[in-house]
Order: structure tokens, then sequence, then C-alpha cells
């Protein structure tokens, strides 16, 4: 009987982290042009708070929660709660106090400008 | 012997263990294909959720990037057709990385399981997600029987 108490004191002790909602990575669009980096990102349902925008050490962080609200018996459902997530690699050149952010229609735009250092240059030539 | 027990329950707890963070690990594989949670056209249409609410239903569907203009919803009885296009939203004068999102029209159309009232239907758009509340016509709502 002490023994029966004793497991079920260990698997207390010892709890399992699991993840309730499934994460996935969201699909992106990602255009630059001479001035900056433009990502686009599908994330339908994420509310402006529920949004984590995060640049540390080169790796850019996007990070959003769909929560789905149930209303009634579910006849159908395709899509639920879910964690859109992904990580991408940001160059040195991106000036990261710039970056901003716009979320609309569920599409959340990124902008990344480029630090001025990075940027093309036209060089003149002078007439000797 | 007791102890002994405790041995072997400590072993299954640990390969317990072993085997939950085994099965965590392909999970986290797969989350790297997660193009499947993407809204592409070319797999058909949106993905939604049919919601029977007592006197109404709640239709859902994600629909992102997508304005109210771009949307169209027909309903007849308990037929619902909704259709969409997503325009591209390339930028002018920039270079194309890596293009994922797909744009381009669809069409999706349902059966739902019983009429509704066409006059008293609302729809809202709202973070990418458009839902509809399809009231259902007098003969389908539920009624409640009172017991002589």
């Amino acid at each position: 009987m002490s023994d029966k108490a004793e497991l079920v004191k260990r698997e207390e002790t010892t709890p399992e982290r699991s993840r309730r909602i499934p994460a996935v990575a969201p699909v992106v669009d990602i255009y630059e042009n001479t001035d900056e980096i433009l990502l686009y990102a599908d994330m339908p349902g994420v509310a402006k708070d529920a949004i984590s925008i995060n640049v540390d050490n080169g790796k850019l962080t996007i990070s959003g929660v769909r929560t789905v609200t149930a209303t009634g018996a579910a006849n159908w459902a395709e899509f639920g709660d879910v964690e859109y997530t992904r990580v991408f690699s940001v160059p040195q050149a991106i000036d990261v106090d710039k970056v901003n952010a716009e979320l609309r229609d569920g599409v959340l735009k990124l902008h990344l400008p480029k630090s001025e250092a990075a940027k093309p240059r036209q060089i003149e030539i002078k007439a000797a | 012997m007791w102890t002994r027990v405790s041995d072997f329950d400590r072993m299954f707890t640990a390969m317990d263990q072993l085997r939950s963070r085994m099965n965590r690990l392909f999970w986290d594989f797969d989350r790297s294909y997660g193009n499947d949670y993407g809204w592409v056209v070319a797999e058909g249409a949106p993905r939604t959720n049919l919601y029977d609410v007592g006197n109404h239903f709640e239709i859902r569907a994600e629909v992102p990037g997508m304005t109210r203009e771009d949307l169209n919803i027909r309903i007849q009885g308990n037929y619902l057709e909704i259709s969409g296009t997503r325009k591209a939203d390339a930028p002018e004068g920039y270079q194309a990385h890596r293009v994922e999102r797909g744009a381009g029209s669809f069409t999706r159309s349902f059966t739902l399981p019983a009429e509704v009232d066409t006059e008293k239907a609302e729809a809202s758009l709202k973070d990418g997600i458009l839902t509809l509340s399809l009231p259902k016509s007098e003969a389908a709502k539920p009624k409640q029987i009172t017991i002589n």
C-alpha cells in the first residue's frame, strides 16, 4: 500500500509538460528591395495582442496564438486552436530598432529596414 | 522485495518519459512541414467550422488577407455557397525571395443540416476569420414541448 502511495507521489513530482496547442509554421512571403526586407505571414484569427515578434541574436521569431471559442455543438470543425510560430535568420544589415509590424485581415506584415551602411550606394567618379 | 518493485517502477517511469520524448521529437519534426496549415488556394477552399447553436448555425472560415469586397456569400434554403478571390499582394519594385502564400479564387458550397432564414443571415469579418450567423427557419428550430 505504501508503495502505491509512493508511486502516485512520484508521478506528481516529475510532471510531464505537454503542449496542448499544436504549433505550426505560418506560410510566408518574403520580399526585398534596396531599403528593406518585407515579410508577409498568414495568421488568420490571431488578434493583435496575441502576436509576439522577437529579434534576438540574428534570429527573428514570430509567434501568434489563435484560440477558437466553439459556440454550441460542432457539426464539423476543420480548424481550431493553433500557435503559429516560425523562426528566421536575419542578416546583420537589418536595423533592429526600426523593425515595425502591421496586422490586417489576419495577415502580418513585417517591415525590416536595412541599416544605412548596408544600403547600396552609387559612387560617382570625379574627373581628375 | 518492495524496494525491488519500486526499482522496476522507476525504470518504467523513465522509459515512459523517454517514449513521450521520442513521440514529441517526431511531432516537432512534422512541425517544420506546417504548410498544410497555410492558406493555399490550390488546395481548394478555406477551412471552415460549422456550429449548431440551437436557434442558428454559425459558420466560420479562414480567409486571411481578404476584405469584404473579395467575398461573396449566397444562401438558398439549406444551400450555402462561399466564394472569394485573394489578390496577390506582392509589393511593387521588390524582389521575391519566398512566395508560399497562394492567391486566386475559390468557391465552396455546403448543404446545411437544416433550412435557414435567409433574411436574417448575418456575416462579419475579423482578423481574417469570416463568421456567418444563419438563423434556422421556424420549422427547423428546436421546440420545447410541455407535458400536459
